[in-house]
């Protein structure tokens, strides 16, 4: 069970040698294949993400969730996915064409692309990069620019202070978000995400580094734009901010691309602070499902549990709590670091 | 402080994430309600005495009804009784006034209609009022009539014959009186019936349910009864 996806990874590769097609083209093949797979999977996944927070919501405030279509209604993302296709695709008469038509498209692109460095089992990463999570950093606040030029594009005024909060939002959170992991990369000494695991053999990071966690966790929450931290949408104020003018699939891209960076973004935190794909008994690549899972659920239940914070209390959370408290614990963890290292371990 | 209500906050959803759904789904699961809920306005139109006063009870004039003297009669005859609930506030003011508990809430909720004048809720006189008064007139006692179904008039039936049967036996003569005619066919039938509990029961069958076949059998097992008492007579002469 634990080498399925790798034999067939190996077993299509050598297929398609043995057809004549040089090493070079074939590795060139499995990897659209791959990204095709993992495409598949994040649409798949969505779909369980949303009825799972619907579901996950309704029982928080003691209600049902969706419950009329199929068992426990897990067909209800696919009856609304069946409508969003079907909508009309209304594009506003004032908006630079362009920019609006191409917003999503990119949202959704940058949102995939976090994927590419992430273990999802036991060598199971797409690519090995020697700068994983600085890469996956610097792509993660690409998605950023995507959300400015929806709103710039639509040339609406809740669209653009959504955009404009969204942008003030990603730039205060980046800086404690990296700084946070920066005491895994101090204790471990590689960006690989593979390292990062393989580091967490003997014991998981959540336990070294609590505080880089919970800054970590937070930072990531605005970064997402989910609630508490979910001003640039902020439906009773904004209309739906940057995502006001989008109908049908447009919208829907941006809602997908949302849920796919909470899958990133929740794997990494897996990856980095609860021992990625390590686990016993079970496959590797089941372990960082199951942990990606949990850490999603915790997603939701912080934002079934609190209000939307206001705006100046949300920079100033970031400017003045989260940055001193992440800057810190680098510096603890570099005095714990060379401590240890005196003492001889 | 310091994010402790934070805490505290999560520890309330994830305890209400466990408890039972309050979610009652309506049209497969009908909602709990209350003795002293104020469904829909319904009417019981036997009770009613036509005084009138819920009319002057209601602010929204929703109530209304029509009545008619018949000549010599001391009471009006209530002949049909109109609820326009689109009118209706629900305040209670009719029910608590009514004297003899003839307006009531009802726990239907469901006032939907397809067409405006269905709304309007009319109750007319059901016949069995009038057939009510007319048994009274024959003294027939245990009688209640109601707006029924067929399960209810049945036991009614059974009542009246039950009832039919205690007079034929306490007082024969009157109450045989109305199927035969003569002292002697009287004592004849009311010595047959007395000995004969099939023979009671048909004729008291037949005295609630028809009068005149009532007549005919009874006749029937007079003179039957006089042949046969013939017979022996000449037998033993």
């Amino acid at each position: 069970m634990e080498n399925w996806f790798l034999n067939i990874a190996h077993w299509l590769t050598s297929w398609l040698v043995s057809l004549g097609l040089a090493p070079v083209w074939a590795d060139l093949i499995l990897l659209v294949v791959q990204w095709t797979i993992i495409v598949g999977i994040i649409t798949l996944n969505v779909l369980i993400l949303i009825w799972l927070e619907r579901k996950v919501a309704g029982f928080m405030q003691e209600r049902l969730g969706p419950n009329r279509l199929g068992p426990f209604g897990i067909f209800q993302t696919i009856a609304d996915t069946l409508k969003l296709l079907t909508k009309e695709d209304i594009i506003p008469s004032q908006t630079d064409r362009l920019i609006f038509k191409v917003a999503p498209m990119f949202f959704i692109i940058v949102a995939v692309m976090l994927y590419a460095v992430l273990p999802m089992g036991q060598d199971m990463a797409v690519v090995n990069l020697n700068v994983g999570l600085f890469y996956f950093i610097s792509v993660g606040s690409l998605s950023t620019i995507c959300i400015l030029m929806a709103g710039w594009g639509s040339n609406n005024k809740w669209s653009l202070l959504g955009a404009m909060r969204s942008v003030a939002q990603m730039i205060s959170y980046e800086i404690p978000l990296a700084f946070s992991l920066l005491g895994v990369v101090m204790i471990t000494g590689s960006l690989n995400l593979s390292d990062i695991v393989q580091a967490q053999h003997n014991i998981w990071f959540i336990l070294l580094q609590p505080v880089a966690f919970v800054t970590f966790f937070i930072a990531a929450t605005a970064e997402l734009n989910r609630g508490p931290f979910d001003m640039p949408e902020a439906e009773q104020e904004l209309t739906a901010g940057a995502y006001t003018e989008y109908t049908g699939m447009r919208w829907a891209l941006f809602f997908l691309a949302e849920y796919t960076n909470l899958v990133a973004v929740s794997a990494l935190a897996s990856t980095l602070f609860l021992g990625g794909w390590q686990g016993p008994f079970l496959p590797s690549w089941l372990w960082i499902i199951l942990k990606t899972y949990l850490i999603m659920l915790v997603f939701m239940w912080l934002k079934w549990t609190f209000p939307r914070i206001r705006m100046d209390h949300l920079m100033s959370l970031s400017w003045k709590v989260l940055i001193p408290i992440s800057l810190v614990n680098i510096v603890l963890t570099g005095a714990g670091i060379e401590l240890f290292r005196w003492m001889g371990w | 402080m310091y994010g402790k209500g934070l805490l505290k906050g999560l520890g309330i959803t994830f305890k209400h994430t466990f408890e039972k759904d309050i979610t009652i789904q309506y049209p497969e699961e009908m909602p709990f309600l209350q003795d002293r809920f104020r469904g829909c306005l319904a009417f019981d139109f036997g009770k009613c005495i036509a005084c009138g006063l819920c009319t002057k009870a209601c602010p929204n004039n929703v109530l209304s009804f029509e009545t008619a003297k018949e000549e010599g009669a001391k009471k009006k005859k209530l002949l049909s009784y109109t609820i326009d609930l689109q009118y209706c506030l629900f305040c209670n003011l009719c029910v608590e006034v009514c004297p003899t508990n003839t307006l009531y809430f009802t726990h239907n909720f469901e006032l939907t209609k397809l067409n405006r004048e269905e709304i309007k809720i009319i109750y007319h006189r059901p016949p069995e009022l009038d057939l009510l008064s007319e048994e009274k007139k024959t003294d027939n006692p245990g009688v209640q009539v109601e707006p029924s179904d067929a399960a209810e008039t049945e036991a009614k039936r059974i009542k009246q014959i039950e009832a039919m049967k205690m007079a034929l036996g306490k007082n024969p003569l009157k109450a045989l009186g109305k199927v035969v005619d003569g002292e002697e066919d009287i004592a004849i039938l009311s010595a047959l019936i007395a000995t004969d509990e099939k023979k009671l029961s048909k004729i008291a069958e037949l005295m609630v349910d028809d009068r005149e076949k009532a007549r005919k059998i009874a006749q029937a097992f007079v003179s039957k009864e006089k042949k046969d008492r013939q017979k022996e007579g000449g037998e033993q002469g």
